[in-house]
This record gives C-alpha cells, sequence and structure tokens, in this order.
C-alpha cells in the first residue's frame, strides 16, 4: 500500500464521509488558486497546516515525505519565472518583478497542495471510488478503477520482488544489463496484469459475476455540522485574505 | 511530466478541464460500451489501468546521467488505443495526484489534455501510419513511443507558457523557455522511452502473443498456408 493510502486508512477522519472532507481539503485548494497570494495562500497554507497536524492527527513526518514531491515541483517551476528572454540587457537576464511572481506561485501551490492532501490523508481511494457512481460517473468507468486500484498494489509489490531478484542476480551492474532488466520488469508486469485479471475472472464467474462488482462500503453520513464549520472557515479565510489584501500590499 | 497542484490560474484551468472532456467522454463511452457488450473486459481493462500506473512509477536511466519515469502513453496506446487511454490515463492521473502527490486536482484537465489525450493520439497516429507503410513493426513501436513522449512535453511547454508568458517577448519567449528546459532533459527521455518500449514489446511478442492479438496488435491469420499470426494493425 502506498503511504498517502496507508496514512488515509487509520486516519481520525477515516469514518466520515468523503464530501466532509472534500468540502474543506479541496475548498481550501480553491481558496489558495483563487483568492490573492498574498495574503490569501498564506493564509489557506496555515489553516490547512493547522488542520491537518491537529483535528486531522497527520502526522509531521508523513506529511512531509508526501509534501516535498509538490515542494520540489513548485520551487523548479517558479525558477523559470525569475528571467525572462530578450530584451536590451541580453538574450536571458534577471525579469522584472520575476522574484514577485515567482515568491507568489510558490505560495499558491504550496498552500493548494496542502488541501489536496488533506483530502487524500483522510480519505482512502476504496470509500471514495464507489460512491462516484452517485456524482454522476459512470458504473463500468468506476468498476475499472476499482480494479485498477486494487491490482496496483499487486503489481507494485510484485515489481518491488522482481526488481531485487534482479538485483540479487547482478542485474543492474552495468547499462546494458539495467536496460534488459527494466525491459523484463514492464513486460512481466504486464503478463502478470493480465494473467491476474483472467484468474480474477474465472474466479468471478464461478460466483455468477454480471459484470457489476459489488463491493461494501463502509456506513458514513454526510455531517451538516462538520460541513457548516468548513464553509465558516472558507468564509472567514476569504474574509480576512479581502480586509488584509489592501493594508498589507 | 505532471503539472502541480495550483500552478495554473483558475481560468486556464479550467479552459484545459473543457478542452479535454470531449475526448475521456469519448472514451467513456467506448468503454461502457465494451464493458457492456464483454463483461469480463472490466478486469481486463482494470488490468491494464494498473499497468499504466505501474509503468509510470518505473524508473528508467536518462542519457543524461539521472534517471526518470517514463509516461508510458505510447506503449499504452499502441496496446488498449487512443480512446481507451483518454480513460486509463484519466484514472492514472487521478491516482497519481491523490496517492502520490504527482501533479493535482485543479490542474488535471491540462495533464489529462498532455498526458492522457494529445501523447497517445500522437503516438498512435504515427505507429500506424508507418506500419500502413509496413515499416518493420519495432521501428514503428520506437517512433510511436517516441512521439508520444516529446508530443506530451511539448503541449506541456505550450500550457505553462500561456499560463506565464515571458515579460519582454512573450508566449513565444516563454515557449522558448520552458520548451528549452524540457529539451535539455525530455529529447534524452523521448528516446530513452523509445528504447525501453521496443524492449518490452519484443519481449511481449515472444511471450504474449495472444494477449496481443486480443488487443488487436496482432491479427489472427485464418489463412492456410500463412503463418498463425501476422502482424498488423487491427483498428
Amino acid at each position: 500500500m502506498l503511504p498517502i493510502d496507508a496514512a488515509a486508512h487509520s486516519s481520525r477522519w477515516r469514518r466520515r464521509h468523503p464530501v466532509d472532507k472534500a468540502v474543506l481539503g479541496l475548498g481550501l485548494t480553491v481558496l489558495a488558486i483563487s483568492l490573492p497570494p498574498w495574503p490569501g495562500a498564506v493564509l489557506v497554507l496555515v489553516a490547512a497546516l493547522g488542520v491537518l497536524l491537529g483535528p486531522a492527527g497527520v502526522s509531521p513526518r508523513d506529511l512531509w515525505q508526501a509534501y516535498r514531491v509538490p515542494l520540489g515541483f513548485c520551487v523548479t517551476g517558479a525558477v523559470t519565472l525569475l528571467v525572462q528572454v530578450g530584451g536590451p540587457g541580453g538574450i536571458v537576464t534577471l525579469a522584472d518583478g520575476g522574484p514577485v511572481r515567482a515568491g507568489e506561485l510558490l505560495l499558491r501551490t504550496s498552500a493548494a497542495s496542502l488541501g489536496v492532501l488533506l483530502f487524500a490523508f483522510t480519505t482512502p481511494m476504496s470509500d471514495l471510488l464507489p460512491r462516484l457512481v452517485k456524482a454522476g460517473v459512470p458504473a463500468p468507468v468506476v468498476d475499472v478503477a476499482l480494479v485498477t486500484y486494487r491490482m496496483s498494489f499487486l503489481l507494485l509489490d510484485s515489481v518491488r520482488r522482481i526488481r531485487e531478484a534482479q538485483a540479487a542476480r547482478l542485474g543492474h551492474t552495468t547499462r546494458a544489463a539495467a536496460w534488459r532488466s527494466l525491459a523484463g520488469l514492464g513486460s512481466t508486469a504486464f503478463v502478470r496484469a493480465f494473467d491476474r485479471a483472467a484468474r480474477l475472472q474465472s474466479g468471478l464467474a464461478g460466483r455468477g459475476y454480471d459484470g457489476t462488482l459489488r463491493v461494501l462500503v463502509p456506513e458514513a453520513r454526510v455531517s451538516v455540522r462538520f460541513v457548516a464549520v468548513s464553509v465558516m472557515l472558507l468564509t472567514a479565510l476569504t474574509t480576512l485574505t479581502l480586509a488584509l489584501e489592501r493594508p498589507l500590499s | 511530466m505532471h503539472i502541480a497542484e495550483g500552478f495554473l490560474p483558475p481560468a486556464h484551468a479550467i479552459a484545459w478541464g473543457v478542452a479535454s472532456a470531449p475526448f475521456v467522454v469519448h472514451g467513456v463511452r467506448s468503454l461502457t460500451r465494451e464493458v457492456r457488450e464483454n463483461p469480463e473486459s472490466t478486469l481486463l481493462l482494470g488490468a491494464s489501468g494498473a499497468f499504466t500506473f505501474v509503468l509510470s512509477a518505473l524508473k528508467i536511466p536518462s542519457v543524461t546521467g539521472s534517471c526518470s519515469h517514463p509516461t508510458g502513453t505510447g506503449l499504452g496506446a499502441i496496446l488498449f488505443r487512443p480512446p481507451i487511454m483518454a480513460v486509463l490515463g484519466t484514472i492514472t492521473l487521478l491516482f497519481q495526484a491523490l496517492l502520490l502527490a504527482h501533479g493535482g486536482l485543479t490542474t488535471l484537465g491540462a495533464n489529462v489534455f498532455s498526458l492522457a489525450v494529445v501523447g497517445p493520439w500522437a503516438g498512435y497516429a504515427v505507429y500506424r501510419l508507418l506500419r500502413r507503410y509496413e515499416v518493420p513493426l519495432m521501428v514503428a513501436v520506437f517512433s510511436g513511443a517516441f512521439v508520444a513522449d516529446l508530443s506530451t512535453y511539448c503541449v506541456t511547454s505550450v500550457q505553462l507558457a500561456l499560463a506565464f508568458p515571458d515579460p519582454g517577448s512573450g508566449f513565444l519567449g516563454a515557449l522558448g523557455k520552458f520548451g528549452s528546459i524540457f529539451a535539455v532533459t525530455q529529447i534524452p527521455l523521448a528516446v530513452s522511452e523509445g528504447l525501453l518500449t521496443v524492449l518490452v514489446m519484443r519481449l511481449l511478442v515472444q511471450s504474449s502473443k495472444g494477449d496481443l492479438t486480443r488487443l488487436g496488435v496482432f491479427l489472427a491469420d485464418k489463412r492456410p498456408g500463412t503463418r498463425a499470426e501476422t502482424e498488423a494493425v487491427a483498428r
């Protein structure tokens, strides 16, 4: 299981309805990209971090492990805004206002990422996917996504074991050997995926499979109180941003 | 390769979502029709999605000495065809956003457009074209994977340049800036992905002809006196 999904399965908010967490987490993300980065994204970032480490109970270590990935992309992307192409100074020069634009982008992306991480760290995919049918996603697509989700972990585990076996047979010692091992890994993943699908099909056919995958979804109700508090937080952040924007600019 | 969460302004994020929607809807219709006609294909398609997800998690050695991840769009398009890849790619990108923190939900539309629409269609078009002129299978596979990978990055450069035009030279300057940054890593990476796809396909031809025939990469040839299967672009 992947670390974010594993953390979601043992989250304090695991039993909450995904809609509750979507309103809060994805609401914070929408605010992060819609409000002025200064001070809006900063407020969203602080609020998201507070909720993640406070009520949601996400461990700081897990959060950092997951957060450093998008943070790396954000920093790399923001660096490109520091320079401009052409102009009197030369082919590539420092852009006027580049640091401000890069800083704003960095604030926006890092705040938006935390909002999505709040949702991801508290909502296991197995709780979310079956409920997408009610949101209007066609059932066959949800079924395919469910099989993809469950089979991905088995395949990732197989790939890890094959890689270890290849390493034990000195399969990564030279560049040519590494390429051969990688090709073997890719094709073995394909063969195993299709083999598992065929075996799963045989097993399900024996149980009267009619094309619909029925899975048990933990009972949960949308909490009006939780949603109301979330909306109040989002409204407060918006109001505070608009109030502070002029004095702080 | 993925545009990170919150990187695009809201108007751009919505616009790319709208641009991707017809391709994804078309893919969903194809997939739904396929599943209704053959219920067992749910499992096969799920396995294909898992394969695409795992393929994108493999690390390939880049010519520049670093490691990177293949997009898997070329191989996916050749094996499963672009409409199905639009759906499988969308599912994979959603999983990557929520399980790996790669990409994002607000940038899902933009990432779907580059990785699940343009990449597969461009790669598949080149593959089909070359196979029509009876170019050897592996040359067509390499070209398809190379073009799929490179076109993905070209579209990503355009998306970023539209969102962040250069203060001095506007869209074209920004396109040159993002394009040249990507070119340093992505042209070698596209070559690497092309080579990897050829190696994977060679092994699949040896070990999984039945599956490739079922997927339409090979056509079963029933004429007497000919090879049991002939390479063909089936659809």
